[in-house]
């Protein structure tokens, strides 16, 4: 730091940003222990000298007044301020008498995709060997789940094809189901360039996204009816010969069966399901078909859906069959929604796979880490999230320790989900706010920040990026690695690591994929996993072989279903659930910022004719029913939306957007149908948005 | 193709298209910018980077000339640093206040000892503008780089900073110079990052410095219409 900078700021640290997975590189300067400003670092893979208004702006939740900066402990039903002694001591006594009374399996842990992938290790290696069961899980469940599925049966691998610079070198990129200029802003910055600078973009979605307006086609399919899209583009690229037939013949598998299943898919019968003319569906199967380099990028349009995972597999095989699939330019590149969304997965947080997904009923895998730990592990796979608040109602799950989730306010139908944490006997919140879900806890920890811990993250794009802390966790809280670490111990497991680094060699050491991961070498600029042990990285995926068995892809061969939900005359209109560029997810830091006096509640759009119909007018508050619940929200008129849908964000917990979601989830994964939710809105302001004339006046 | 070209002395081999300017930071040679930031495309307008190259009548902007083989280049040119020191000189003349030690003008001046102007007289009128959570106006700083508007058009995309004004008057608005909050500005702070005098800068970074900020109303609910502090 310069002498300059020194009068400026204590201190200047490189970290990798903590709200969503495009995992910009920033520099943290602080003064006097405080964060004072955020900005970009120029060599900062990801983000090339940019960040958004989270990024940059969005860090004083950090020294918020309601900080959580001691335990809190439940008596009497209230929580009161406790000891940290005390606090773990509850946990331990707690944990230690249901695992006694009814088993390991009676138990379960959710660790958080905010939190760095030492901090993810360390919570699946504290339910698996010192609680003893695969009931572990994290917030990828609920969104990405579907696409880590879907790639690892077409691909082999559980990640992006390449890198966000591919579109820098794409021709065409087609964007379904995806915001990224409100989800992703410095991918959607990117985007926007390469489309002012000539990539022809194509966009998919209900709602006419920002980039639509620099692309060169819309399309606006219905709410779940994606993949009748995908197979169309597929049957067009087939029926136009914009296939390439040696990439076909030597790298894949199942094409045939594929092939026979579009016959069915004609623009005419897609336009039938999906609402989109047969002529522009044609044209952006030839713009895609044609192009030298294509890129695909999805988001959580694609994955919350009934089918999702199969949207993702149809995906990979449109990819396929035209040979756009591990070259330069022609990537998959799904935008992952949490900063650590992807490492949480690769580190093992979840019910059936330790790191780098490997089954947990794997002998050799299940092997290698009692080995590793000293303790013998289940093989049985635990509770995906869904199933343990259903386990919590039926009796048969007593207690979970979340980290880092907002259960209660971003899972899909929140009654359901109370029932399940006030059916709990013993509930854990490591936290850093108190929020809707820590109503129910029993034991509140006080936890950090990623500006205030260390360790790394895994990107969208499969790099693992430094996490390096600026600022100390505010009074008496403490860093998620450290508390995790506390607690195994006092379950007595000792893991036997003093930093996350130890942790992040012992991964590097278990995990082939992760082999040459060190602190050292993911120094400023990361590395893309896999990682061979000398340290080279994988920036492009599968250009000579996939990673299956036998090393082809697979093509799915998988018709159209409808959606889970559907629109009738009592729900006549389609929700769709989203964010806003301002806030990010629960709100939990984003609220606590100026971001809030930027957007300061969320809104629900709607279509001028149907607000006509309805008689609605912009900014009248409205009431918002589904089949299972209700919720009242301000109304914004928009043309950007179409007729018979509506959209709202779920960032503010005074609406409780996911009272409105029912149950109906992701076949394969379980991931919650957030994007089809029929409903009926209503006015209800208390002066009518249109009021009949008086008599007598002009 | 590369090509080789001379600087001050030291042969360098470049592609085809490099600059003056990118090829002088392969051999560490200093060359004083204002306008130019490595994430916008190359503007040439503040005069600043000019270089001798032998066979040119006069200075070249480093930013904007590419390199041509076998060019030998001084970057210590005596014509072009006083031209630089003059147009350092001259945009200090017009602000009412000296920039702040950390910002880029600031160190290019002190680089290039530049401690006064011999152009005393009329200085830009202090505006500010607070009403935005996190992003200043201090259109007295001002220098018309352009930085900021390109930041936004060239980084961001957002398209909400322009030009205003002629001459003397140049200056930058948000949207129709109503602030940041009714343009189409998405907040991002590109146009902070890049600007070398505080001109757009960070509300944090003001606390302490500019003593006459008031306080940010916070209450919620409903658009806002905070004050302007001295307009």
């Amino acid at each position: 730091m310069s002498a300059i900078e020194a009068d400026r700021f204590d201190k200047t640290v490189t970290t990798t940003c903590g709200y969503c997975g495009v995992g910009c590189r920033l520099e943290a300067h602080a003064r006097q222990g405080r964060i004072v400003s955020i900005s970009p670092a120029e060599d900062g893979p990801a983000n090339e000298g940019h960040t958004c208004l989270k990024g940059r702006f969005a860090h004083q939740f950090t020294r918020s007044r309601d900080r959580l900066t001691s335990p809190l402990i439940r008596e009497n039903g209230e929580l009161r301020v406790a000891s940290w002694d005390e606090a773990l001591q509850r946990i331990v006594s707690e944990l230690t008498r249901i695992k006694d009374a009814h088993g390991p399996d009676a138990i379960a842990g959710l660790a958080s995709s905010r939190a760095t992938n030492e901090d993810c290790y360390a919570m699946q290696r504290l339910i698996r060997a010192a609680i003893g069961t695969n009931n572990i899980d994290n917030c990828s469940r609920v969104c990405h789940s579907p696409t880590s599925f879907a790639m690892r049966k077409s691909f082999g691998l559980s990640g992006a094809t390449g890198s966000f610079s591919d579109i820098d070198h794409a021709d065409v990129a087609v964007l379904i189901g995806v915001n990224p200029t409100q989800g992703h802003p410095v991918v959607g910055a990117r985007i926007k360039q390469a489309a002012l600078r000539g990539c022809k973009l194509v966009t998919i979605d209900p709602r006419r996204i920002e980039l639509a307006d620099y692309g060169v086609l819309h399309l606006a399919p219905r709410p779940g009816t994606n993949a009748a899209v995908v197979l169309g583009l597929s049957h067009v690229v087939q029926r136009e010969g914009l296939t390439d037939e040696a990439f076909i013949a030597e790298r894949t598998e199942g094409y045939e069966a594929f092939e026979e299943l579009l016959d069915a898919y004609t623009p005419e019968a897609v336009q039938e399901i999906s609402g989109i003319p047969a002529a522009e569906l044609e044209r952006a199967a030839h713009l895609y078909g044609e192009a030298g380099t294509a890129s695909l990028l999805w988001g959580l349009g694609v994955t919350e859906h009934k089918y999702g995972s199969e949207v993702v597999q149809l995906l990979c095989s449109l990819a396929m069959m035209t040979g756009k699939v591990g070259k330069r330019g022609s990537a998959l590149l799904p935008l992952r929604g949490q900063n650590n969304v992807q490492g949480s997965s690769d580190m093992g947080a979840l019910p059936d796979t330790y790191t780098a997904y490997r089954r947990v009923d794997d002998e050799p895998t299940a092997r290698l880490f009692e080995e590793a730990w000293g303790v013998g592990l289940s093989r049985r796979v635990g509770y995906k999230i869904p199933e343990m608040f259903d386990a919590a109602i039926a009796g048969e799950l007593k207690a979970m320790y979340v980290f880092g989730e907002d259960i209660a306010q971003t899972d899909p139908d929140i009654a359901h989900v109370q029932r399940a944490l006030e059916s709990l006997e013993f509930m854990v919140c490591q936290e850093i706010f108190e929020n809707e879900t820590t109503k129910y806890a029993d034991v509140v920890l006080p936890a950090s920040a990623f500006l205030e811990k260390c360790g790394t993250f895994v990107n969208a794009e499969r790099r693992f990026q430094l996490v390096e802390a600026s600022i100390d966790p505010p009074g008496g809280a403490r860093t998620d690695f450290e508390i995790i670490m506390t607690v195994s111990r006092m379950l007595g497991h000792e893991m036997g690591w003093e930093t996350p680094w130890d942790a992040l060699d012992e991964v590097a050491r278990l995990t082939p994929h992760y082999a040459g991961v060190s602190r050292e070498r993911v120094g400023r600029t990361g590395l893309q996993w896999p990682v061979r042990p000398d340290g080279s990285d994988s920036p492009t995926l599968y250009d000579q072989y996939f990673d299956r068995t036998g090393g082809r892809g697979a093509f799915a061969a998988l018709p159209y279903k409808a959606p889970g939900d559907a629109p009738d005359r009592e729900f006549p209109l389609v929700l769709v659930t989203g964010r806003v560029l301002q806030h990010y997810n629960a709100g939990t830091m984003t609220r606590r910022t100026g971001n809030a006096d930027l957007v300061d509640r969320d809104w629900l759009e709607i279509h001028p004719d149907d607000a006509e119909r309805l008689w609605i007018s912009d900014g009248d508050t409205v009431s918002i029913r589904s089949r299972v619940g209700a919720t009242e929200l301000d109304a914004r008129i928009t043309d950007r939306i179409e007729r018979g849908h509506v959209f709202t964000t779920f960032h503010f917990p005074e609406t409780r957007t996911n009272l409105l979601i029912g149950q109906s989830s992701d076949v394969n994964t379980s991931c919650p149908e957030y994007k089809v939710v029929a409903v009926d809105v209503r006015p209800i302001a208390e002066q009518p948005a249109f009021t009949p004339q008086l008599t007598g006046v002009a | 193709m590369s090509l080789t070209v001379t600087i001050d002395g030291t042969p360098v081999e470049v592609a085809e298209g490099t600059t003056i300017l990118e090829a002088a930071k392969l051999v560490d040679a200093w060359v004083p910018t204002l306008c130019f930031d490595e994430r916008e495309a190359p503007f040439g307008a503040c005069r600043v980077c000019m270089v001798a190259v032998e066979g040119a009548p006069k200075p070249l902007p480093a930013c904007t000339t590419p390199c041509r083989d076998e060019m030998v280049i001084d970057t210590h040119d005596a014509t072009s640093r006083r031209v630089a020191t003059a147009v350092v000189e001259l945009v200090l003349s017009e602000l009412p206040v000296a920039p702040e030690p950390h910002t880029e003008l600031a160190q290019i001046a002190d680089r290039l000892d530049v401690t006064a102007s011999r152009w005393p007289g009329a200085t830009h009128d202090v505006g500010h503008d607070f009403r935005h959570p996190y992003l200043a106006f201090q259109h007295e700083l001002c220098i018309s780089c352009g930085r900021c508007v390109r930041a936004c058009d060239e980084v961001q995309g957002a398209f909400a900073l322009t030009a205003t004004g002629r001459g003397f008057e140049s200056n930058i608005a948000a949207g129709l110079n109503a602030g940041f909050e009714d343009s189409s500005c998405v907040s991002c702070g590109a146009c902070a990052d890049t600007c070398p005098t505080d001109a757009i800068t960070e509300i944090t970074l003001l606390d302490g410095v500019v003593p006459d900020r008031p306080p940010r109303p916070r209450e919620r609910g409903g658009r806002k219409r905070r004050s302007l502090a001295s307009e």
